[in-house]
């Protein structure tokens, strides 16, 4: 009876697999990309994680998009003007079609962002935009915003995907303009474009693209040393890009990336509000090491938030030196001593909160080890990453890490160091206040010039660098690995996936 | 029979209730805030209020719980915090993957455990015996997210015989199975051969010995037979556990599951995702314990469920 069990259950499965389609499929001229978790929501009005922005850019075009000094470059929008503090108008280029033959036009723009903004849709783009008082179609090619009140970071706003008129909220119809057409998405398995032959910018070179969703990241690569698999871009381990190299005829290229990693602090700590201990703490963590050996060289050492490519980046501040004598000279003199020089009680004892990863946990003992050198104790505790973050946001803490992505206008500081936001206002996770800090940075939000506006974001750095409400500790590095026949990959600081527009497959050899 | 059947049916409602009311409560116990995740950083204060008020996540949590409730007596499990789709959308769209891979692996288990144990409790002491050991014990002590990649490494990179993960035609399904199978069919070949051995020693096994019938059939006939009702036991919650989702396994072949969905639903604090994965597991549970008992009935005909 049990063969026949097994038979059954076999017959059975294979009726299911069968009725699969296969996850090996490849378009002909297809490029596939790994992901690791994938896109939650590809409609650009409710695309928040970095998967389906990313994805969503190569689907919607934008009036404009922030260029590799993260200033808006135009895309729909030609040109634009701006009449008055509070009025911007935008004239949009003619011809462009979204992928079902209708025109784009003023109308379009319109119904998109008066979607995002209407609180019954909850739009997690809304708080972004909520600058805009009225957005009107002008004829058939201008657009006229309308702001509240003068609002320099205004060109965040501009990056919203464009949908077509009474576009539903439901994804069930995601119809672009981009260079590519929504073929087919299975949350949590795989997204595949094709590419849009008549796109006003040019066609896409390949065929289409397939982006597969594989959380596991030794498997990842397994895939790639197949073939399976053209182009991973960052989701990888460290450790495993030496692996690469050696095993696999892979093209790796590395830039610098904009990703911010930093060590939080609670400012309402009774020890961690002396600045000298905070400057202490900076000056004990050998970034340099950890980088090196832990790491594996995928990062460089920051100075701030925002990284030297960006338009607002303040050269003159000054990268943090390791120096833990200075460090043990300052937690002296902020009335910390070490009781028993380099005996083994410590000066003081801290918590440092992260995540349950694997690569967060040998971090935080880096650290741990490193602060033990000038005295601090540091117990480290893993979390899994909703309670974790819970934490931070409550103001839970005395030491916790994490890092910012996707910054694009430098008046993300007042998020996360005006005094007026503090949780739930905002990100001031540290509790940091200063008056000089908070006047600069609402001068910097309505100041409408960019050079002003530049003199400001450097000012604040400076400040920001002494002050140390955070503790900078590197950017993260862009890396991609692919297959030695794609061309025409570009990495971009902030990770965007657009120059898959203009890669191509070299011709078979011989 | 039938009033069994009705009797366990009715026990279904209870347990359904109790394990979608202890995940209720967990989930809301646990830290975490779907409202900033929805509307992301950057959202006022107001906006957030506002959200939390429509969504009715600003209640008291029996208002909540009484809201769920009545949800879902309609059938209505609500819809994704994040994607905006149905539940049971999400969920349906899942168990087409979530079956193929535990029938498949159940299968695998059964046709490897079945001839192993057979020929171990047949030939005690030899090398098949031997080898069934130690293939017990190794399938046992190996973990998934090691034999996993093991066999990526070894039959789709060295060999290239299979593709390396995703679901697909039966060649997607092949190593999935076989990780997911091994463990289960480790258990499954020691019990058949220690359910055997004791069965062989029973009076009724002499009697048909002294009756002259050969030793096949008198091992497969009446031993085996015999001794399936632990199998059964073991098989019916093994096939609950797997159809609840292989979490490792799932992930390390990205396999499109149920068990992913409701690790992703946990971490995002999608509460009607978790709310309605958890539902669609406890059901899975019972409904396979139920078949079991009914299998229970078919194996051995002296098993009644009557008063």
């Amino acid at each position: 009876m049990k063969p026949r069990a097994a038979t059954f259950l076999l017959c059975l499965a294979l009726a299911f697999a069968a009725c699969a389609r296969s996850a090996g499929d490849r378009p002909p001229g297809a490029l596939v990309v790994a992901l690791e978790s994938g896109p939650t929501n590809l409609d650009p009005r409710y695309a928040t994680d970095a998967d389906s922005e990313r994805i969503a850019a190569l689907v919607f075009d934008s009036l404009a998009r922030p260029d590799r000094s993260f200033r808006p470059r135009p895309e729909l929008a030609e040109t634009w003007d701006t009449p008055d503090d509070r009025t911007l108008v935008f004239h949009l280029r003619r011809g462009v079609k979204f992928h079902d033959g209708r025109d784009l036009t003023a109308a379009d723009v319109a119904y998109t962002y008066r979607s995002a903004l209407d609180p019954q849709n909850r739009s997690p783009k809304r708080g972004v935009l909520r600058f805009i008082d009225s957005v009107e179609p002008e004829g058939a090619y201008v657009v006229r915003f309308r702001l509240a009140a003068p609002y320099a970071p205004f060109a965040e706003g501009l990056s919203l995907g464009i949908v077509p008129q009474g576009t539903p909220v439901d994804g069930s119809r995601l119809v672009g303009s981009g260079p590519f057409s929504l073929e087919e998405f299975r949350q949590g398995e795989r997204v595949v474009l094709k590419a849009n032959a008549s796109y006003w910018n040019g066609a896409p070179r390949v065929s289409g693209l397939v982006f597969k969703i594989i959380p596991d990241a030794i498997v990842r690569v397994l895939e790639f040393r197949k073939g399976t698999v053209d182009l991973i871009q960052n989701y990888f381990e460290p450790d495993m890009l030496p692996w690469l190299e050696q095993h696999s005829r892979a093209a790796i290229s590395s830039a610098q990336g904009t990703n911010f990693q930093y060590l939080g602090m609670n400012l309402e700590h009774p020890i961690l509000r002396h600045r000298e201990v905070r400057e202490a703490i900076a000056c004990a963590i050998d970034r340099d090491a950890i980088i090196r050996h832990i790491l594996k060289d995928l990062a460089v050492p920051a100075t701030g938030l925002l990284a030297p490519e960006h338009w607002a980046y303040e050269p003159a501040v000054a990268p943090i030196r390791f120096d833990p004598e200075r460090a043990k000279q300052l937690l002296d003199e902020a009335g910390f001593p070490d009781p028993d020089g380099d005996g083994p009680l410590p000066r003081f004892k801290l918590s440092f909160k992260t995540t349950n990863l694997d690569l967060r946990k040998r971090i935080a003992e880096a650290l741990k080890e490193q602060l033990a050198r000038v005295g601090i104790e540091l117990e480290v505790r893993g979390y899994e990453w909703g309670t974790f973050y819970a934490d931070v946001k409550k103001g839970n803490f005395h030491l916790y890490s994490l890092e910012w992505i996707g910054v694009v206008d430098p008046d993300i500081y007042y998020h996360l160091f005006h005094s007026a936001s503090v949780p739930p206002n905002g990100n001031n996770r540290g509790r940091y206040r200063n008056a000089e800090i908070d006047a600069l940075l609402e001068r910097g939000r309505s100041e409408m010039n960019v050079d002003d506006r530049r003199h400001i974001y450097g000012e604040v750095q400076r400040i920001l660098a002494r002050d140390l409400p955070y503790i900078p500790l590197w950017w993260w590095r862009n890396v991609a690995v692919m297959q030695p026949t794609l061309r025409g990959f570009e990495l971009y600081p902030d990770g965007n996936l657009i120059s898959l527009r203009k890669v191509s497959f070299a011709p078979p050899a011989g | 029979m039938r009033r069994f059947l009705l009797h366990r049916v009715l026990l279904l409602l209870p347990t359904l209730f109790g394990a979608v009311t202890l995940v209720f409560i967990l989930i809301h116990v646990v830290p975490g805030d779907p409202v900033e995740a929805m509307l992301g950083e950057t959202a006022s204060s107001a906006d957030k209020a506002a959200l939390a008020r429509e969504l009715g996540l600003d209640q008291p949590l029996l208002t909540q719980y009484v809201q769920f409730l009545a949800g879902m007596a309609k059938g209505d499990l609500g819809r994704s915090l994040y994607n905006q789709g149905s539940v049971s959308g999400l969920i349906a769209a899942r168990i087409p993957a979530t079956l193929e891979l535990t029938l498949a692996a159940m299968a695998v288990a059964l046709l490897i455990a079945f001839p192993l144990g057979v020929l171990a409790a047949t030939q005690r002491g030899a090398a098949a015996d031997r080898f069934a050991l130690v293939f017990s014990l190794f399938g046992l002590a190996i973990p998934n997210f090691w034999l996993g990649p093991l066999l990526m490494i070894v039959f789709s990179i060295q060999l290239g015989w299979l593709p390396v993960s995703g679901r697909g035609g039966p060649a997607h399904l092949l190593l999935p199975a076989l990780t997911l199978g091994t463990a289960m069919a480790a258990i499954l070949t020691r019990m058949i051969r220690s359910g055997l051995i004791e069965t062989i020693h029973e009076d009724y096994i002499r009697t048909a010995r002294a009756k002259g019938l050969d030793e096949r059939r008198v091992w497969l006939k009446h031993a085996l037979r015999n001794s399936l009702i632990s199998v059964v036991t073991i098989v019916g919650l093994q096939f609950g556990a797997l159809l609840a989702g292989s979490i490792v396994t799932e992930s390390i072949f990205s396999w499109p599951g149920l068990g992913r969905l409701t690790l992703q639903a946990i971490q995002t604090r999608d509460y009607p995702l978790v709310q309605g994965c958890v539902l669609a597991i406890a059901f899975s549970y019972l409904a396979v314990n139920l078949a079991t008992d009914i299998v229970y009935r078919l194996i051995d005909p002296r098993i009644s469920y009557e008063d």
